[in-house]
Formats: structure tokens, sequence, C-alpha cells
């Protein structure tokens, strides 16, 4: 499916990172490229209990270079979207594009496999490394499936990528005599072993402790920064901070990522029926969003673009007290204290403003269901009101013209 | 049910592949004990009863032309219940409107109706011929294309010819028996005689005794009696022939050849038996984790080796409901073939009660015996140990607390580091094969054991098989003629020599004499009948294998080289030793001046000069008989000079009996050993079946157990080639490793079998010889059977999916 690669130039342990050994970083073009695209992919599985669909619709795209964390509970189809993407199972319905490549359309396991090969790299949680072949062994076997390289060329390459993750004094060591951090990085190395720009995690720390677990993620970040594609599967929420980007996965469909940036503290089910209940709105450069003294009937998440919150008077003219930008809310002081807006919010002067809303009743109901968001944003709210306190006064005003309509 | 009966019911139910080849693995041991059993049964009974009902003579005397007084005055003898009396004579026939012409052996009857010995059995037309018609034994029919009311022409030593009618087809189980060389016969009353030429006198009588038929000693005491009656009344024996009742002649060879077969197939249950202990073994490492919960909700480990004991005796009962039937059919399938080769009926398809039995007992015991380590591991691990399921894991040890490999695993990394050192780098799809083939040592030693020992029974049996050929080649240095020429009366050696020698092609003509004679003990009782063939005392168409002393030499009187056969009558014997002959019923004492390599058939054979024994049978330098040596050597020359020879002898005005190719004889002979050879073969192919059967297992259970490295290969990049090639190789290196095995193992193997078939066919032992033939097939087919055996478990391996398989995790 792809074409055989020259072969690449020589890396010292220095220079590993910077040097040809792996793909060049895409340019900024290449960057905003998808690498991956899913669109409606179902994926039901049959048992004698019944159909049982995991996956329900998924619509995704990844782009290049991005460093993707996927979470989920257990059951919420995580795994299942990871052999998506993977080509290891294949969708009941819908496409999966993969740097181009429809995966699944017209191609046999077989041809996957070595499409496989040589474009992707899969570590596992369990680091699944051949145990009777040695770890210098187990990097070059898929430069041997893919055909990659020049045969003799492919223990010094593999050599090269067993030092860039520090393993190259257990070259020569079966998985079994080293530990499972080292059996993990091995297992990276060898993902890393045909050059594929897309690199695909199963919960890689998983099974380690909290330094190796470090180490991997440091090397994902290196790994990332150069150019790779990482799509990481974890159910630890302290990796989720050190990617890129964040997709959560529920009951088979995925969470708006708006959504779930702008209220961390919801429960993933509330997440899904928030994503469900938005509504877009886009405004343009400038446009009012919510005017002061005006009285609020939604929560607002902003998804692309910038807002900013603006106090106006005779004295001073225009004061914007704060720019929000994508994944941060607004009108919550209104949902949850009452009374009129405080503030005029609009649009960011530069460019267009892409927000998602939920009714007042949406969110007061879910608010309900869930004590910890409103606690969180409860807090929020004071710190907002503290700030705003502060501005209104440098502007002249009282704390209760927030509340007031603007003459 | 109780639930842990429920569960080795689903058990046996849930996985039918692996259940199948549990029950095949027992079914393939029982099926061949069965076999083997059961056609050793039916042979061995049914070939003497056969023999008997045919009501066998006991005492066969040649003689020279006899009449109705000395017959009546045998029958009066007190040890005779019956005797009849024969004509025996060699004729030339042929279908009418064709050239070929065959010898048949010519038996008139003195009466059809009354005949109570050596009985034919009918098998087409009439029982008895009418005057001028002829019965024609079955074999018969093999050089003649007639059916009965078909007419044969007989041609008499005139050279004129008479028409006979077929008016039936017999089988005569007597007559040819323990003769592989005889011609066929041809039977017609003594109404006939006269009309073909021939006196109506006898020369031939049967006789049955009226004591123990089956006693040896008394058979010849009567014999010699009668002979001694027989001469004082003025008849000549030429050569008597003795046999028991119960015996056929081919018995003893028979039930040699049946006793490999016997070990064969007590070998294959043997392979069998750790085809089934290696499949056990997997079984009860799949079932780690449920011996794991079973344990851990209460279960003792009584209980779960009685579940797991009584799984294997289902297998036994489900491989004894397939193997009993198909062994009873096929024992009686070989049972058969044994006797439309040797010639002789069965007693019908019967249920035997020791195969069954030994069957029954196989089936159940080996089973258990080869299952019984498993299970008692299986039931003793720990709780921890089987729910961890690390307990199959050959890989690691522990020493003094510390991880360590194993020597064996350390010594491949070893040598695969050092290979690619100096540059060598194996593609690592590659190293995973010899890696894997490696890391089951104990399943891999019982599979190489079932393939090694296929293979070394396999490469033996064609050893075998050139070992037999190449003696009847050395035999055939005993007939090195090219044409054998046979007349009715004798005829002077110059002219002879002058007439043949005229004929384009003849290189060389012989004379030779020939002369029966009976070889006395001490007590002058006849032992043995002895063939003394006079070859011209320096002729070169005899290269004898000589054992000790010398060969025969022209000036030589009395003095004759025999074969070793002689020793068994007289063990201590050696060269210049004397023994007493009777010929022509003269007690002579006779120098043995060698030993010789030789079959010894009917009798012992002996040379001694033409020049000494033509004085003897008052035929100075002249013979009935001669041996003529061609230009050329290979049998159909030989074919074409006989008849060409034949022909122009008879417009000489020669009166040729027959004129045959010198390597006729030694062909059938061939023949008749390939026969033997092919149960060989036969039973070296099942062992190879079982053989590649546990391969396949093997490969089948460790495809099983790599299900989740093989989806990982997947995972990297392996397509189905890769993955399939990954698993062929596996299974090709163990056939190779098999094969090296066994190129050691047929070593000794050839030289036991040898040793075996040679003494039951040839009484001797005889010098073993090797041939590449058996190793280059057997390294063709154990590559074959290796690939093939690792196909389908490849097959699976490559359709299984990588979600499946990380889902095993």
């Amino acid at each position: 499916m792809s074409p055989r690669r020259s072969s690449p130039q020589p890396v010292s342990v220095q220079h590993a990172m910077t040097s040809a050994d792996l793909t060049p970083v895409p340019s900024p073009e290449r960057r905003g490229e998808s690498m991956i695209d899913m669109h409606g992919v179902v994926k039901t599985f049959k048992s004698a209990a019944g159909e049982f669909t995991v996956l329900k619709g998924i619509d995704l795209t990844i782009y290049r270079g991005e460093f993707v964390s996927i979470v989920g509970k257990s059951g919420s189809g995580k795994s299942t979207l990871l052999n998506m993407i993977t080509g290891i199972d294949h969708p009941t319905a819908g496409r999966v594009v993969i740097g181009g490549t429809d995966i699944y359309t017209g191609v046999t396991e077989s041809q996957r496999s070595k499409w496989r090969g040589r474009n992707l790299g899969i570590v596992f949680q369990f680091f699944q490394l051949m145990p009777m072949l040695t770890l210098l062994e187990n990097v070059m076997l898929p430069m041997d499936y893919a055909e990659m390289y020049d045969f003799d060329e492919r223990p010094k390459r593999a050599m090269e990528l067993l030092e860039l993750v520090g393993l190259e004094k257990f070259a020569n060591k079966l998985p079994v005599l080293v530990s499972t951090g080292q059996q993990q990085l091995a297992a990276i190395a060898r993902a890393l072993a045909c050059d594929p720009p897309l690199l695909v995690a199963d919960e890689p720390t998983g099974n380690l402790d909290t330094k190796s677990a470090d180490v991997i993620i440091d090397l994902f970040e290196e790994l990332s920064r150069r150019g790779k594609t990482i799509v990481m599967v974890t159910h630890d929420p302290s990796l989720t901070s050190r990617t890129t980007r964040n997709i959560i996965i529920s009951d088979g469909e995925l969470i708006n990522e708006t959504v779930a940036k702008a209220l961390p503290w919801l429960r993933h089910r509330h997440m899904l029926e928030f994503s469900k209940l938005v509504q877009t709105e886009i405004y343009p450069p400038k446009a009012t969003i919510i005017s002061r003294d005006e009285h609020v009937e939604k929560f607002f998440m902003i998804h692309k673009g910038e807002v900013e919150v603006v106090l106006f008077d005779r004295k001073h003219g225009e004061t914007i007290i704060s720019r929000l930008k994508p994944g941060e809310f607004f009108g919550e002081i209104e949902l949850i204290r009452g009374g009129k807006s405080i503030a005029n919010v609009r649009a960011g002067a530069n460019a267009p403003v892409e927000v998602l809303t939920i009714r007042r009743e949406d969110f007061q109901r879910v608010m309900e269901q869930s004590p910890i968001t409103a606690e969180a944003l409860a807090k929020i709210v004071q710190e907002r009101l503290k700030e705003h306190r502060a501005a209104d006064s440098r502007s002249g005003r009282g704390l209760f013209s927030f509340f007031r309509r603007r003459p | 049910m109780r639930p842990r009966w429920r569960k080795v019911l689903h058990d046996l139910l849930d996985n039918k592949g692996r259940t199948l080849l549990v029950v095949f693995s027992i079914a393939v041991g029982v099926f061949s004990i069965g076999v083997i059993a059961g056609a050793y049964q039916i042979i061995s009974n049914d070939m003497s009863a056969s023999f008997a009902a045919n009501q066998p003579a006991n005492i066969e005397l040649r003689m020279t032309n006899f009449d109705d007084a000395i017959l009546s005055s045998i029958r009066n003898h007190r040890d005779v219940a019956d005797a009849e009396a024969r004509r025996v004579f060699n004729m030339r026939v042929r279908v009418p409107g064709t050239e070929k012409w065959t010898a048949l052996d010519m038996v008139a009857f003195e009466s059809f109706e009354d005949n109570t010995i050596n009985l034919l059995n009918p098998l087409e037309g009439k029982t008895a011929p009418a005057k001028r018609e002829v019965l024609l034994e079955k074999d018969a029919l093999r050089d003649l294309d007639v059916s009965v009311g078909g007419l044969l022409e007989f041609q008499l030593p005139d050279g004129s010819t008479k028409t006979l009618t077929v008016a039936g087809i017999v089988q005569d189980t007597a007559a040819g028996a323990g003769d592989f060389l005889a011609s066929p016969f041809g039977y017609i009353t003594t109404d006939t005689l006269q009309y073909l030429g021939q006196p109506k006198l006898y020369n031939r009588m049967l006789i049955r005794v009226a004591g123990d038929g089956d006693d040896p000693h008394y058979i010849r005491e009567v014999g010699a009696e009668l002979k001694d009656k027989i001469e004082k009344s003025g008849g000549v024996v030429i050569r008597s022939r003795f046999a028991e009742t119960h015996k056929h002649p081919l018995a003893s060879t028979v039930n040699a050849i049946l006793g490999i077969l016997l070990a064969l197939g007590i070998l294959i249950v043997f392979l069998s038996s750790s085809l089934i202990s290696n499949t056990l073994s997997a079984l009860l490492n799949q079932h780690l984790r449920h011996i794991g919960v079973m344990k851990l909700v209460g279960g003792q480990r009584r209980q779960v080796f009685e579940m797991y004991i009584t799984l294997i005796m289902a297998f036994g009962v489900l491989a004894l409901l397939i193997a009993v039937p198909f062994g009873g059919i096929g024992a009686y399938q070989l049972a058969s073939f044994i006797a439309s080769q040797l010639d002789f009926n069965l007693l019908g398809y019967r249920l035997l009660p020791l195969p069954f039995f030994i069957q029954v007992v196989v089936g159940l015991l080996v089973p258990l015996i080869a299952g019984l380590a498993p299970v008692v591991n299986g039931s003793r691990i720990t709780v921890l140990r089987a729910l961890s399921g690390d307990a199959a894991e050959e890989q690691i040890q522990f020493k003094d607390g510390e991880m360590r490999l194993s020597w064996f695993d350390w010594a491949q990394v070893k040598v695969t580091r050092l290979l690619a050192a100096r540059g060598i780098h194996i593609p690592r799809p590659f190293i995973i094969s010899l890696r894997n083939t490696f890391r089951r040592k104990s399943r891999l030693a019982l599979t190489l054991f079932t393939l090694t020992m296929g293979g070394a029974i396999f490469i033996a049996v064609f050893n075998v098989r050139v070992t037999l050929h190449d003696y009847i080649g050395q035999i055939g240095k005993y007939f090195r003629a090219d044409v054998t020429l046979d007349f009715d009366q004798p005829y002077r050696v110059q002219e002879v020599e002058r007439v043949v020698g005229s004929v384009a092609g003849v290189v060389q003509v012989e004379g030779w004499q020939f002369v029966s004679g009976e070889l006395l003990d001490e007590q002058d009782r006849v032992i043995e009948n002895l063939t003394l063939l006079a070859p011209p005392g320096d002729s070169h168409l005899v290269q004898p294998i000589l054992v000790e002393g010398r060969w025969i030499r022209p000036d030589d009187v009395r003095k004759m080289a025999v074969s070793e056969g002689l020793r068994k009558m007289f063990p201590g014997l050696q060269a210049g030793d004397f023994v007493t002959l009777r010929i022509n019923g003269r007690d002579e004492a006779w120098q043995v001046v060698g030993l010789f390599k030789f079959v010894d058939q009917e009798g012992l054979i002996g040379y001694a000069p033409f020049e000494y024994i033509s004085v003897m049978n008052k035929q100075a330098n002249r013979s009935f008989s001669y041996r003529v040596v061609t230009e050329r050597h290979d049998r159909a020359y030989q074919d074409a000079k006989a008849e060409e020879l034949d022909k122009y002898l008879r417009d000489q005005g020669f009166k040729v009996r027959v004129a045959q190719a010198g390597s006729a004889s030694l062909d059938v002979a061939v023949e008749s050993l390939d026969i033997l050879v092919t149960f060989l073969l036969i039973m070296a192919i099942l062992t190879a079946i079982v053989g590649s059967m546990g391969l396949t297992g093997t490969m089948g259970m460790n495809v099983l157990e790599r299900t989740r490295e093989i989806g990982i290969t997947r995972a990297i990049g392996a397509d189905d080639r890769a993955v399939m090639r990954t698993v062929i190789a596996e299974g090709v290196v163990i056939g190779m490793i098999s094969f090296a095995l066994a190129i050691v193992l047929s070593i000794p193997f050839t030289y036991g079998l040898s040793y075996i078939v040679s003494l039951a066919v040839f009484q001797t032992p005889i010098a073993v010889v090797f041939t590449y033939m058996g190793y280059a097939i057997w390294l063709g087919l154990v590559l074959v059977l290796s690939a093939v055996a690792s196909v389908l478990p490849a097959r699976n391996a490559a359709r299984l999916t990588i979600r499946e398989v990380l889902a095993y995790e």
C-alpha cells in the first residue's frame, strides 16, 4: 500500500530526536491535514444474548502531529474505537480513512496487516513483545514483515531505535529478562521500526509504575513534537493533561470536546447529554452575544474564536475585563445566581466566534444532578465576580452596577 | 446431572476439533492393532483350516511310471488312510490363433468323482472334465486368455498339436502352495492321456496317512516304509515330499511376516499413545484456569482427577466406536489380500473375540496411561499457578531466586548473535519458527519420536526391499544363463552347441545334467530331498556365494557343493565331511566340498560336475537341458532369443519341451517378494501417517497456544502469507530434525528387519544393502507431510482476527 522507503541516515544517541531517523516535522500546512477521518462508524457485536452496539456513529478527525488521548470508562468503547483506527477490527458501518487511505473498503485483513506494518505503530498495554526474540530482533521484526529498509541495514536501524529509547545495553536480551518498563520502551521502539507517521497506544502505561509511565509519556511528547501523530487510550486522567487533545468516549459516543473542556467535572453521561443538547451559534467579529442587564437564558461554551467581556461607562468608555478562549464558558453567573447580565459579552475583534449553548432549564437540571460541577462553577462564579468587582471599581462603578441595565 | 459432570460433557462436545483430534489419535492405534491382530488371527486360523479342508496329501511321491498294482499295494498299507495316483507332465499350450506358448503342468486324475486328496475347489463350469476336456487352475488364466467353453491348443513332443475344451476353472490350494515358481496346472482324466500322446500310467502318488496327519516324524516314517515297499515292488521313487495336514507350506513365512506386522502394530499403538499424551497435555494446559476456578470454589484434587480421567475414558470409548468396526473390516481386507496372494480361502467375515478384546484394552488403557501424567500434574496444580496460567512455560528457570534462561534458549540466542556478528542475519520470522520449535521441549520430543519412528521404518522398509532384491540378484548368479533349453530327450552336447551356436546372438552353450536324490541320516532314514545340478565343472554360469570350502571341479567324483540349509540337518557339518545320499535307489557317501548360500524352497540344492553326473546318469556327452548365453542379457532380448531358439530347434527336428528366458523364474521370485515388501510398506505408511498426525496435532496445539503471539505479528504487519510461512516453517523444521534422526535410527531398523525377513523367507540371514531411495523418498515425504500437517493450523492462524487474539489476553 505504500512504497518501499529508502534507507534513513544513521543517527547517534545524542542526535536521535533531531536526525532524519523519524519523519520530519510536518509543515504547518501538513499539520492541518487530517491523519484520521472517521465517518459514521458503527460497530455492533452479535452474541447469543443478542446484538450490542459498541460504537454508535462516531465522527472523528485527528490531525497530523496531534497527541491525542482517548479516555472513557470500561466498556465505553474506547478500545473498539482504537481497533477501528488500527484496522484490527472492522466497522459494521461507516468509513475510516487513515492518512488518506480508506482502510476497510475493498481491503482484506491480510492486506490491512501489511498496510499497518508500514503505516502504523501499535503499542499495547501488555507490551506484546515476541518472547522468543531478543529486544533487537523484536524491533527488526516489523521491518522484515513490511520489507522496509535493506536487509543488512535493519539491525543497524533497530539498534538506533533501541538507543533512542535507552535500551542499547539490553538489545540482545530476551524480553523476559528485562523490566516491564523496559519492555514497553522496546515495544515503542518496535512501533517506530518502519517509521510510521501514526502511533497508536492502548493504555501504554497501564501496566507500569509511575516512574516508567513518565518516561513513556515523555517519549511520546517528544515524538509528537517531532511530528508523529499519537493516539493514546488511557484510564489515567493525569496523562490527559499532557496530550494536545482529549477525546472522551461514553457509551459508544464521542463527547463534544468543547463540553468536556468547559465542564470537566461533569460525569461522562452528563457530558454526553450536553453534547447532544448543545446548539451552535456563530457570531461575526465584534457582534454582541450578551448585553449588560439582559436576561440570560443560556449557558455558553466557546468552541472556536475568542470572546471579550466588556464594561462601558461614559467616563472611561470601553473596558475589556477578560478575553475567553475555546473551552471557556460564560453566562453561568446569571444562570446560577439569577438576575440580569452584569457585563457585555461580544465576539472577538479578529475572527468570528462559534459558541455552543445549553438552555437554562437543561443546564439547571444537570447542575442539580451534578453537585460537584455546581460547586466548581460556584467557585468560578465567586472568582469572576471578584475580578468583575475589581474591574468595576477601577472604572468607578459599584458592585450592583453590574446588574443594572446600561443606559 | 451434577455440574462437574456436565462440564465433562461440555468439554467433550464444546471443542469438536480437539475432541476429534484426540479421538482420532486413539482410533488410529486401536485401528492398526485391530487390523493386524484380526488379520493375524484370521490367517493363522483360516490358512491351515482352508489348507486342511482340501485334504492335502501328507506324502507326495514322484516316481517313474507305475500302474494300479502298486497303487493298490500302497492303499492296503496299515498306515495309509487313502492314496491316489496321478500322472503329471509338462506341456506347452496356447489359445488357438495366438502365437505365445505357455508351459502348463498337466495332471491326469484317475477319477474326479472319487477324488479325496488335494481337493479342487470348483470356481466356474464343470467340476469333472470329460474326455478331451481340461479344467484350468485359476492361475493359468494369468497367461491364457481363455474362458469356459473355449479351446486350448496343446503341443505334443513331435510338434503336432491337439485341442482340448476348457470345461471349468478350479482352485487347487495344495498344488502350488509353497512354490512361487511352479507352472500353472491343467487337469484332465486319464482317458485324455492317450490323446495327448502320454501313456496311461501314473508317475505321482498322493497319500494321506491313517494316523496323526500333523506329526511330521510319523509322516516321514510312513513315507520311508512306503518307499521301501514301492522299491521292493520294482517302482522307483525319484523324490518325496511331506506335509502336515494343518500346516500350510508357507505358514512359517506368513507367521513371521505377520509377527513383523504385529510388532509394527504395537509400535503404532506406542506412537499414537505419545500423540494422545501430547494432546491431553495441551488440553490440560488449556484447562488450567478451569482447574484453578474449580479448586477456588472448593473442588478437591480427587474430584478434578476423576473428571479428567472420565473425559479420557470418554475419548477412548468414542475412539473404540470408530476403530473397532473399521478395524474388523480392515483385518478382513488384509487377510483377504494375503489369502488371495497365497491362494487360500478364508472362512468368511466374522467377529473375533480376541482382537476385539485387545482393541478395547488398547482403546481404554493406552489413553489412560498416556494421559495419567498430565492429569495428575493438572489436578495437583495450585490455584495461584492455575489462574496465572504460567504453569506451562518452559523458558524460564529460577536459580537462587534469580530468573534465568534455560541453557538451550541461551544457546539459541548466542548462536544467532554469533552468526549476526559474522554478518549472517537470519530473517526474524524464521528465527521465530526455529525458536518456537524448541519452546515445548517435551511435546517436541514426543512429536519427533512418532515422526522419527515412522521415518526410520519407512527408510528401513526400502532398504529391506533392496536387500531382498540384491539377494535375489545374488541368487541370480546361480542362473546366469540367458535362455534355458529343455528337451524331451537327451541330445549330444556337441550337436546342440553347433546348432544353437549358429543362431545369431548366441555366445555360449552349456549342457547341464540333473539328478534327484535323498539325504539320509545316520540310521539311513530319508531326512530331505536333494537336487543335484550339474553344470560343466569349469562353468562360469554359476557364481556361488560360498560360505565355506570350495566350488566344484571337473574332476570331482561323488563330491558336491551344497546349500547351507544342509547345516540344519547336520549342525556341525563342515566342508570336507561326508553325507549319505540315496540316488536312484543306491546309497552313496558324498563328500561336501563347499557350502553356499541359496534359497531352499523344496528340499536342498547341490552342485556336482557335469563330467561325473552325466556318466552316472549314463548320458555321457549328452543332456536333456542346456544353458545358453546371449550377447545381451535384458529380459526382452532373452524372451526374443528363447522364442527364436525354440522355433529354430523345432525346425531342425529337436524335440524342445521348453525354451524360456533365464531371468523368468527370478522375476517371479522378485514379484513374490514385492508382495511382502508391499505389506511392510503399508505398515510404514501407516506409521508415517501416525507421525504426521502427531505433527498436525502438535502444530495445532502450538498455534492454539500462540494465538496471542500470532495476533501480535499481524498487528505489526504480518500478512496471511507471513503468518502461514512462520507456522509451516516450524513444521518443516520439526520434519527435518526427525529426518536427521530417522537416518540414524533406520540403520539398526534395517538390520533388524532384514534379519527377521530373511530368516522367514530365505531361512538364512543375508547381507544388508542400503539404498538412497528410501532416504530420498522419505525426505520428500516428510517435507510434504510436515508442510501439509502445518497448513491447516497455519490457515487457522492466518484466519484469526487480531481482535479475537487480543481478547485472548
